[in-house]
């Protein structure tokens, strides 16, 4: 027999991302969701470049302000395309609005302006008419009291001015900052629990005694961890790319190089703060007997993970500055940071320092606990069991 | 050969082994019997080293036992069960592998058995889409794969239909004829004394008998059982034995001095007809009910 062969760790590891990568659930999953991500950046550009065309009802009384609102349309929102449908009456109006033939139907009533649809309104449409019949009601106020409309404004507007980018660099930040808790967190329960049942599926079948006998379980362990991992980042990995190159395709695309160094720094610390929890993950297996054990074996693990997700959506300011240090929270905080910008060079690297730190304090104790609970049979295992049990 | 010396395992204020020590000689079968709770499945995961013990020793081949010698020696835990969602070719490939076994070597050798035991055609199938007993096969496959020093095997014949038990049967002769020494527990004493060299018996985690079969059935006073033609109460008068049994032609008796059988069978034969005369031997399972009780 030949002594020299792979090493046990890397056959586990192999046979985890193998098992696994073959399984037809995990395939679908991951098609489906790059499905789902791709549909959505289709989705938002065709939403944002198509025109919206709106058949707007005048009666006679209102004729000269839709005309006004038609020609100043375009310069408030390009996208709408409005018509103007000409009715006699307000009678003939609602019936138009009823019978679908218009969209909606501006027209004065009790010395205001009021625009009637049938049942909802278009926001676009709603914001370019109350825009412009505002403006000339305005400028008739003004021209009636003896000034103009700039006389009147001048002075009154706010602008928004943001020290770093702007405001659709803040929305598009947000919004992928989302997305990078939001990962985190999936693929964080969903290959966690994957690699907790794995371990009770060796549990309970007591093959993990035949492989006990044969090499230390401290491979294993590294094995599984390992193989989840790798499999982990493949996906997300696979996510990341989709949709960076998919907005490369939409209206943000000025944006991906914005993003593209954020993602480095997310995938790094998606790399240890998975590693972190995943020995935990593996110790629940090995605490539980049966596959139903799992829900409350689990339990302290999904509570963390929880609190990271609430951590990454809600932690602004000096909280957020603060969780961006703090392991685990900190795999999803700082790269949100480093998304919004204003991040020290330093900063990502003693956080993800600190993290890595994390993770190996969690390794050492997982396999400790790994290893003594994994061979207990009959029932639940508690911490405290398996911390004093002798090997 | 593989020695067990005064194996002890605590659980809490339970000894569940209590300083078990027996041989397992090379090239024999060793049945290991004793009832559910009596310490077999803890003493074998000791000896696996998958359980630690609390006291005493395994020894192979007069050395302490090593992570290295275990690695070597083929092991069928209590329950059963491998990965039931992979092929079955490839996960015997994978724990051979474990074990220390090249890749191309390790399939060649789970291919022949696999024919061995009529799953040839299965390979790619999943463990979960074979039947009860097959699924039994391929864990005995798993337990012999990489040509092993040793065998311990856990109940390695529950749930086999007669056609399987004699398969594997056959197969653990072949490994003790290469002069591997097998254990194996089992509660089928029948089966046991049919295949077994020696007899290992726990009872509330101690031994309590351990031999070869013909010394465990030659313990305790000989018995021998005389059939004559006609009325054999004469026997009680005769010197150096006991009677244990009388029913007309037919007693039972216990011999006291050696030799005495001898003077009476010369008695019997010079009074009349001799139908019969034999050693009584009890069944394996009195033996087996006695020790344990």
């Amino acid at each position: 027999m030949s002594t020299h062969t792979t090493p046990a760790w890397l056959l586990v590891t192999r046979r985890e991302v193998k098992s696994r990568i073959t399984d037809k659930t995990f395939l679908i999953g991951t098609v489906l969701l790059v499905a789902m991500i791709v549909g959505f950046m289709g989705f938002t550009t065709w939403q944002s470049e198509k025109t919206n065309h709106v058949k707007l009802a005048a009666t006679p009384d209102s004729v000269a302000m839709v005309q006004a609102v038609i020609d100043a349309a375009p310069a408030i929102d390009d996208k709408v395309d409005i018509t103007l449908v000409r009715v006699d009456d307000a009678a003939a109006a609602e019936a138009a609005l009823t019978d679908e033939e218009v969209d909606a139907w501006l027209h004065p009533a009790s010395g205001a302006w009021e625009l009637t649809t049938e049942s909802s309104a278009d926001s676009d449409l709603t914001a370019v008419v109350d825009a412009i019949v505002s403006q000339q009601v305005l400028s008739q106020n003004a021209a009636t009291a003896g000034t103009t409309l700039e006389a009147l404004t001048a002075g009154t507007q706010v602008s928004t001015v943001f020290l770093r980018g702007d405001a659709t660099k803040a929305a598009v930040a947000d919004v992928v900052g989302f997305v990078f808790v939001f990962l985190f967190y999936i693929a964080a329960l969903l290959f966690g629990m994957q690699l907790a049942s794995s371990v009770i599926e060796e549990k309970q079948s007591r093959i993990v005694e035949i492989i006990a006998a044969a090499i230390p379980l401290r491979h294993l362990l590294a094995g599984k961890v390992l193989g989840n991992t790798v499999l982990a980042m493949i996906q997300v990995l696979i996510y990341v790319a989709v949709g960076l190159v998919g907005m490369a395709f939409t209206p943000y695309r000025s944006y991906v190089s914005d993003i593209s160094g954020p993602a480095v720094w997310f995938l790094a610390f998606f790399l240890a703060g998975f590693i972190a929890l995943a020995c935990l993950w593996a110790v629940a297996g090995s605490l539980a007997s049966r596959t139903e054990d799992l829900q409350a074996t689990s339990t302290p693990l999904t509570m963390v993970i929880m609190v990271i997700l609430f951590a990454g959506l809600s932690l602004d300011g000096r909280a957020a500055v603060i969780a961006s240090y703090l392991p685990p929270v900190s795999a999803v905080v700082m790269p949100k940071r480093i998304l919004v910008g204003g991040v020290a060079w330093w900063e990502p690297l003693v956080a993800l320092g600190l993290l890595a730190l994390f993770a190996a304090c969690t390794v050492w104790v997982g396999e400790k606990l790994y290893r003594r609970a994994l061979m207990q049979t009959g029932g639940r295992v508690t911490l405290r069991q398996a911390w004093s049990a002798a090997e | 050969m593989l020695e067990v010396r005064e194996l002890t395992r605590r659980f809490g204020d339970n000894t569940v082994v209590d300083r078990v020590s027996f041989d397992v000689p090379a090239g024999e079968m060793t049945g290991f019997v004793g009832a559910n709770g009596a310490g077999k499945t803890t003493t074998m995961r000791m000896i696996m080293g998958v359980l630690g013990s609390d006291e005493g020793q395994v020894l192979w081949d007069g050395h302490p036992i090593t992570r290295l010698d275990r690695r070597s020696f083929g092991y069928m835990p209590e329950e059963r069960g491998l990965y039931p969602k992979q092929p079955i070719l490839e996960q015997l490939v994978y724990i051979a592998q474990l074990k220390g076994m090249a890749r191309t070597e390790a399939r060649t050798q789970a291919r022949e058995l696999l024919e061995r035991f009529g799953l040839g055609e299965r390979t790619k199938d999943h463990l979960e889409k074979l039947s009860l007993g097959n699924q039994q096969r391929v864990q005995i496959i798993a337990s012999v794969l990489p040509r092993p020093a040793a065998l311990v095997l856990d109940e390695p014949f529950s749930g086999l239909d007669p056609i399987a038990v004699d398969s594997m049967a056959e197969l653990l002769a072949d490994y003790t004829s290469r002069g591997i020494p097998v254990l194996f527990s089992s509660h089928q004493l029948d089966l046991v004394e049919r295949l077994c060299d020696r007899l290992v018996v726990l009872a509330r985690g101690r031994l309590v008998a351990a031999g070869t079969v013909a010394e465990l059935r030659d313990v305790g006073t000989p018995r021998f059982r005389l059939v004559v033609g006609e009325d054999a109460e004469w026997v009680r008068d005769h010197g150096g034995l006991d009677v244990v049994d009388l029913q007309g032609g037919t007693v039972v008796l216990e011999i006291r001095d050696p030799g005495a059988e001898q003077i009476l069978l010369a008695e019997a034969v010079r009074r009349g007809a001799v139908h019969e005369f034999v050693r009584v031997r009890p069944a394996l399972s009195e033996i087996y009910r006695e020790a344990t009780a």
